[in-house]
């Protein structure tokens, strides 16, 4: 899981935090309600966890819970890695 | 329309003619017909002309019976046909048909009070020679630009900024909190401007210039005195101000177009028109390759039912990118969207094609609450007052069903919830103003050291009116996209300044001040009943528009962004404006940052609003600070011999009760 989690801070500090070198951010910072993150940056995001981790994510599961903040990514994109190997 | 400007010292010191002949030469443009000068010992005048009403004997700087007062005047006074009687029956006679006239004698008559009685839309300097002084005024809404400047003891003033500058007499200096303002709220907000020192006359008000000293003061005030139900005779009264409001504006003694969009509003202007218009009315529309932002559809049904001529201005990305140092140039102030840059192309059709009047629908948005921010207020505040429930967000999806997939559902629905509070004055604004600002991450630390302690969000909120927060929530929302984007940002860059980058004057039936009156005294649920924008004003056009149109929801335009600039074979400025010692030298924005939204651009992953806004403006400020600051366009001044009015203290006298002009052609 911290692989998963250190690929997409990577992502998303290249992508989304570029113009704000200064920006902390925590694995638990909500990602919404910092700005790191818009709606547009929402499916970039989804882009990058499907292509990076071989994932697929239905409309459904795009919730804060999930997505939120970087531990939530790296939470929920494990678990759909484990179900995929498992099946 | 036309162009004015101005010089006023405070000592008889003399103005020249060759700084006013250059004032003129800026503004040409504006007035392609004709020009003339007054250049007395304190004040000069400059008038470049299009004319429309009065075609033979219209010319400017324009005095009264007895040359004490002259007159250089921008826009139009429709109601001049009304107010002439009267003055007449007071004594004053006219030597001409035009409203220019009736401007003079009005002044003469009830002085700064006269401006109670205009409907229209201007912008206007009147010198009274007797005691020296210099009046400017400005139409309710800011249709029409007045900018002005002191130098020393010397007042500046003209209808576009460069024309200050053509004097050689005033530097020019960035006003980074204008600019800040820009990126905020899209446009600086008057008095301010982009820059330093140069104010924007607000709209409502006017100014006196007398003994070195500037008074400004306000004559219109923007009221919402909203009524608990309907007006039974609601419809009736909006007939009757929609038809004279289109009657007055196709007074000219030139044919009238129309702009014809596709939405609502303007087929309603267009209907109207061609109705009462004596000629075959003919109408003008862009058209997009994006089929994301293209309404032809709706505008072949209007202009089918109308049997108008019609023509249509394709735009595609790259027309966009190559037309936008010249759209810049016009605008006078760094943008956040490209949107001008089609109205640009647009009135140079419309001008190719023989038409120089326009009736357009700006406007009916802000009167009759028609944007999506004024729904999405309402969901906003509907979510909020609940905020546990899991339904009510729901709506959101509802608000935006044309956007893509993914910016659906709870992310979306969260970026709204959470942009503000509910008792935040400004909070119906916050979404933009919040998204808006993330331009500011591209600041350079310069352009942050500069700004210091200032704040654009507190600056407005501590600018509102005593009344604000007695208004409702959709009247406050209202009332600040008047000030903030109306008046400041779709009248001027993507109104006024395209349309008279090809002497092109826009006439706005929504903005009678009659009907925004009637308007704001409307209940709420008129104007959006539900979710659906427009009510009343749908109501009413049912029976005059195609149903196509009629039943239609609001789509907001837009034009595109990102893509444009880096197509194939783009203009080469772009890669040049956007090198790093270029933006150092700027100061503005921070090279470092910049580089990584341009990657983006290039390969095609900027698709957001947040990092489509951020490349408009880094762009259109690189091109603003080459245009006004690095290489300003060289300026020739209009040649003096042929000017159709060229004045002085002496050859317009008031000795022997008579003025006379040297008639130069």
């Amino acid at each position: 899981m911290s692989e998963i989690l250190e690929r997409t801070r990577t992502y998303v500090r290249d992508n989304f935090l570029y113009m704000r070198p200064d920006f902390l951010l925590g694995d638990d910072d909500p990602l919404l309600a910092k700005g790191v993150i818009d709606s547009m940056g929402v499916l970039e995001l989804l882009s990058f966890l499907e292509t990076e981790f071989g994932v697929s994510v239905p409309d459904e599961e795009v919730t804060v819970a999930n997505l939120g903040s970087l531990s939530a990514i790296a939470r929920f994109v494990a678990a759909k890695v484990l179900r995929t190997e498992a099946a | 329309m036309c162009g004015i400007a101005g010089i006023a010292r405070s000592e008889p010191s003399g103005v020249e003619a060759d700084s006013l002949a250059c004032m003129a030469a800026a503004l040409r443009h504006r007035g392609p017909d004709g020009y003339g000068f007054f250049a007395g010992a304190r004040v000069g005048l400059a008038h470049v002309r299009l004319s429309i009403i009065d075609l033979q004997r219209g010319a400017q700087p324009l005095g009264n019976e007895d040359g004490r007062l002259l007159i250089v005047y921008n826009g139009e006074v429709y109601n001049y046909r009304e107010l002439r009687p009267t003055l007449e029956r007071l004594g004053h006679l006219f030597g001409s048909d035009s409203d220019t006239e009736v401007l003079v004698h009005a002044y003469e008559e009830w002085g700064p009070a006269m401006l109670d009685r205009l409907n229209g839309q201007f912008a206007f300097a009147i010198y009274d020679r007797r005691n020296e002084s210099l009046f400017l005024a400005r139409d309710r809404f800011g249709v029409r630009p007045l900018f002005y400047t002191k130098r020393g003891g010397t007042l500046y003033f003209a209808s576009e900024v460069k024309a200050l500058f053509a004097t050689g007499e005033v530097d020019a200096a960035p006003d980074y909190t204008g600019l800040d303002e820009v990126f905020t709220l899209w446009a600086a907000r008057p008095p301010r401007t982009v820059f330093q020192g140069i104010a924007a006359l607000e709209p409502g008000c006017w100014a006196l210039w007398q003994n070195g000293a500037l008074h400004v003061q306000r004559y219109y005030e923007l009221h919402y005195p909203e009524a608990r139900d309907e007006p039974p005779d609601a419809l009736d009264r909006l007939d009757d101000l929609m038809r004279t409001g289109v009657d007055l504006r196709l007074r000219a003694d030139v044919p009238v177009g129309g702009y014809l969009s596709g939405g609502l509003d303007s087929s309603i202007t267009c209907v109207l028109g061609a109705a009462a218009s004596p000629y075959a009315l003919r109408t003008f529309s862009v058209t997009f390759d994006d089929p994301r932002f293209d309404e032809s559809a709706y505008q072949r049904a209007v202009a089918g039912q109308l049997h108008s001529q019609h023509a249509v201005q394709p735009i595609g990305g790259e027309a966009v990118a190559r037309v936008f140092p010249d759209v810049i140039w016009h605008t006078e102030t760094p943008l956040v969207r490209t949107a001008p840059a089609p109205m640009y192309l647009l009135s140079r059709l419309t001008r190719e094609g023989g038409i120089k009047v326009v009736l357009t629908g700006e406007g009916a948005d802000e009167l009759f609450l028609g944007y999506d921010l004024f729904k999405e207020t309402v969901v906003r505040e509907f979510c909020l007052r609940q905020p546990a429930s899991r339904v009510r967000p729901r709506l959101f999806d509802r608000l935006y069903p044309y956007l893509a997939l993914g910016r659906r559902g709870e992310f979306w629905q969260r970026f709204f919830l959470e942009a503000g509070a509910l008792d935040d004055p400004l909070f119906s604004h916050l979404p933009r103003i919040r998204l808006t600002s993330r331009i500011k991450d591209f600041y350079a630390s310069a352009m942050r050291q500069a700004l210091a302690a200032w704040d654009a969000e507190a600056a407005l909120r501590d600018s509102l009116p005593p009344a604000f927060p007695r208004w409702s929530r959709l009247n406050r929302a209202a009332y600040l996209e008047m000030v903030t984007l109306l008046g400041p940002y779709l009248l001027s860059s993507q109104g006024d300044r395209m349309a008279l980058a090809h002497g092109v004057e826009g006439r706005f039936p929504f903005l009678d001040h009659r009907l925004f009156e009637f308007a704001a005294a409307l209940p709420a649920r008129s104007k959006l009943r539900g979710l659906r924008e427009k009510d009343v004003l749908r109501r009413w056009a049912a029976s005059i528009l195609p149903p196509v149109v009629r039943d239609r929801s609001k789509q907001p335009y837009r034009a595109p962004d990102t893509p444009a600039f880096f197509a194939p074979g783009r203009p080469d400025y772009i890669g040049e404006l956007l090198r790093p010692a270029s933006l150092r030298d700027t100061g503005v924005f921070d090279p470092e940052p910049v580089g990584g939204l341009v990657r983006r651009c290039q390969a095609g992953l900027a698709a957001g609003a947040r990092e489509s806004q951020a490349l408009v403006a880094v762009l259109s400020t690189q091109l603003w600070h080459q245009q006004f600051f690095r290489a300003r366009r060289r300026i020739t001044p209009l040649p003096l011999e042929g000017a159709d009015v060229l004045l002085s203290d002496e050859a317009s006298g008031v000795t022997d009760g008579t003025m006379r002009m040297e008639m130069t052609r």
